[in-house]
């Protein structure tokens, strides 16, 4: 952090020529906050990639002489084999978390991937054509906004096999709105500018000026608050899973997990909560990062640095 | 003059919104596949009887129709009987589709206003909960820019937002319930069963806050007023006491304005986590049952109250700080 604003100090040049999303990260990637976040995430997404396959444990293989073995250095009979111990019919935890990991993070990223691009559509088509298509757009995000998404997730999940595209589809679904605002109100504003109205005057369709001009301008600011939505949609996801209506079993995810272990909680307290344990280490560096890069955007745009 | 005239906008508004929630509702209830009179008459009932007891219903009839029909009810202020719900509280699930013991089924309205005072105490408790603490972080944070309390806020915020409130409430149970039997968690008997599912949702909540007070206050020392007011003479706490925190407090009501509706998704969760008869019980159980009414009924009273609380945040707003706009 200091030697780089000591160096940028000292010549303005390379970093006027830098663009602002690259300034933006670099100004976050130097903070404490992301370096920690990022450690941490790159280790469990290590430990995700290549535990289950180099340990050779089958997450849902049962092995009934070896249940419910408490994790390291608790209890009298934890082995090595098992460091977070095992379940009620001697599943080994830490596969399972693992594996569960996998399952909420590709499912979080997708879902966030769809909320952008909905979000993202029609707040810019909102925002750049404004009127009456704006107040149509807008009042639809009222609406949802003021459901809970809980329940329609419920509604249509409970009934219909809860598939992982049909779980990433409620999940995107649940926040686009927050992207339409946004994108909204920045294109509403961008679009009043010099070089919009330039483009206008060189016979640009509404089309291009917003594909070409806008959307690579304003994208990357949208993306780094979407980074924070990850670790929103993970939680969701195994919201839903610990009611049964996320990821069917015998496939584990941290909800159907925690869900299972709660029954026996009494006895083998480590099955609800140490997969709780590895998620909220999880979102805690998902946060970590996301946070630096907000708080980097809003001082950078704010004309900080 | 002019509050009158943004009342009756805004009430417009609220009217135009809550309609619809509960188009959007409605429809998406009967579209998804799954058949109410099906789980009502029970598993062994014969098709010629669930098609007529469908058709007495009038949900065979054209979306559209239903609705109005609906609607018509709504406006004279009868959200309807619940599908599965019997008025005795008695449960229904499983009864033969011939049980002539079952009996008259519950008004929505009634069950919603049993539910409704529980879940107002969970609130109020856990505002206050989540608002003590993150006006003693926050205003830490926000006094010391770059300083300790600073990173502390920070880092407070990114854990707590990290922790899911259904792992979070199994946690604190079996530490605080079971372990050292210092407070009750299961059910409800008593104002002591709402401190653990509210310690629960203000740890959810108080992330939000935390950050939006570290902002407004930190924003706020740097306004010319606060140096103006040390120029007068006045001490440190007093212009924070009266000054900073005053209008600092504007970003955080209108959070809570926003807030509204994720608070509610929780209170869903942390109610079925504690088995606490609230709302959030009371939705999860219409939901999973199929209970069309019920949930209709659940969110338009949702809705409203979200509609008056953004109201009253906005009036509260104008109030602390006269320079907003209606």
């Amino acid at each position: 952090m200091s030697i780089m604003s000591i160096t940028s100090s000292h010549s303005s040049t390379p970093l006027a020529s830098r663009s602002l999303a690259r300034r933006v990260f670099d100004r976050a990637v130097a903070s404490p906050g992301f370096r920690v976040g990022a450690a941490i995430f790159l280790a469990l997404m290590l430990a995700t990639a290549l535990y289950p396959e180099l340990s050779a444990i089958d997450p849902t293989k049962m092995d009934v002489k070896a249940r419910l073995l408490p994790p390291l250095f608790t209890g009298t009979n934890w082995n090595w084999g098992h460091p977070l111990g095992t379940d009620q019919i001697g599943r080994d935890m830490l596969v399972r978390s693992l594996v569960g990991l996998r399952y909420s993070f590709l499912i979080g990223m997708a879902s966030v991937i769809v909320m952008l691009i909905v979000g993202c559509a029609l707040g810019t088509v909102a925002g750049y054509f404004g009127g009456r298509t704006d107040a149509v757009i807008m009042r639809l995000t009222d609406a949802q906004l003021s459901i809970p998404m809980i329940i329609l997730a419920i509604a249509v999940l409970g009934v219909s096999r809860p598939t992982i595209p049909a779980i990433v589809l409620v999940l995107g679904m649940s926040n686009w709105p927050v992207y339409a605002r946004m994108m909204r109100s920045i294109v509403m504003t961008e679009r009043q500018r010099e070089f919009v109205r330039a483009a206008k005057i060189g016979g640009s369709t509404d089309l291009r000026i917003i594909v070409t001009l806008l959307l690579p301008l304003l994208l990357p600011s949208v993306l780094f608050s979407s980074v924070l939505d990850v670790a929103r949609m993970m939680i969701f996801e195994s919201t839903l899973g610990f009611l049964g209506l996320g990821v069917q079993p015998p496939t584990p995810t941290f909800g159907n997990i925690i869900a299972d272990g709660r029954k026996y909680l009494l006895n083998a307290w480590w099955i609800a909560t140490m997969p709780g344990l590895f998620l909220g280490l999880t979102l805690t560096s998902i946060n970590l990062m996301g946070a630096a890069l907000e708080r980097a955007r809003d001082t950078v745009h704010a004309g900080g640095e | 003059m002019f509050t009158l005239n943004f009342l009756i906008r805004r009430l417009t508004q609220g009217v135009v919104i809550i309609g619809l929630v509960s188009l959007l509702i409605f429809t998406l209830l009967r579209v998804v596949p799954g058949d109410p009179v099906r789980l009502m008459a029970g598993g062994m009932a014969p098709e010629a009887l669930i098609e007529k007891i469908a058709k007495d219903m009038g949900l065979r009839d054209p979306i559209i129709v239903q609705f109005g029909r609906y609607m018509g009810s709504v406006l004279q202020g009868d959200l309807g009987q619940s599908f599965v719900r019997p008025a005795n509280g008695a449960a229904t699930g499983g009864a033969n589709f011939n049980d002539t013991t079952r009996g008259e089924r519950a008004k929505v309205l009634t069950l919603i206003l049993e539910a409704l005072p529980m879940t107002l105490q969970l609130a109020a408790v856990t505002l206050a909960i989540a608002l003590l603490f993150s006006a003693v972080v926050g205003i830490a944070g926000g006094l010391n820019p770059g300083g300790w309390p600073d990173k502390l806020a920070f880092y407070i915020s990114s854990v707590f937002i990290s922790l899911p409130n259904f792992w979070l409430g199994i946690v604190l149970t079996l530490l605080l319930s079971v372990k050292l039997g210092w407070l009750p968690a299961i059910g409800y008997n008593g104002f002591a069963y709402t401190i653990l599912p509210a310690v629960v949702l203000a740890v959810e909540m108080s992330p939000v806050l935390i950050r939006t007070l570290v902002g407004a206050v930190s924003s706020q020392m740097t306004e010319p007023y606060v140096s103006v007011g040390r120029v007068r003479g006045l001490g440190r706490t007093r212009i924070i006491a009266n000054h900073v925190m005053r209008n600092a407090s504007v970003p955080l009501l209108n959070l809570l304005g926003i807030q509204f509706s994720s608070l509610l998704g929780g209170v869903i969760i942390v109610e079925y986590i504690f088995d606490y008869p609230g709302l959030g019980l009371l939705t999860i159980n219409a939901v999973l049952q199929r209970d069309f009414p019920l949930i209709q009924g659940i969110a338009i009273v949702t809705s409203a109250i979200f509609v008056v609380i953004n109201i009253i945040v906005d009036l509260v707003a104008t109030t602390i700080d006269p320079r907003l706009d209606y």
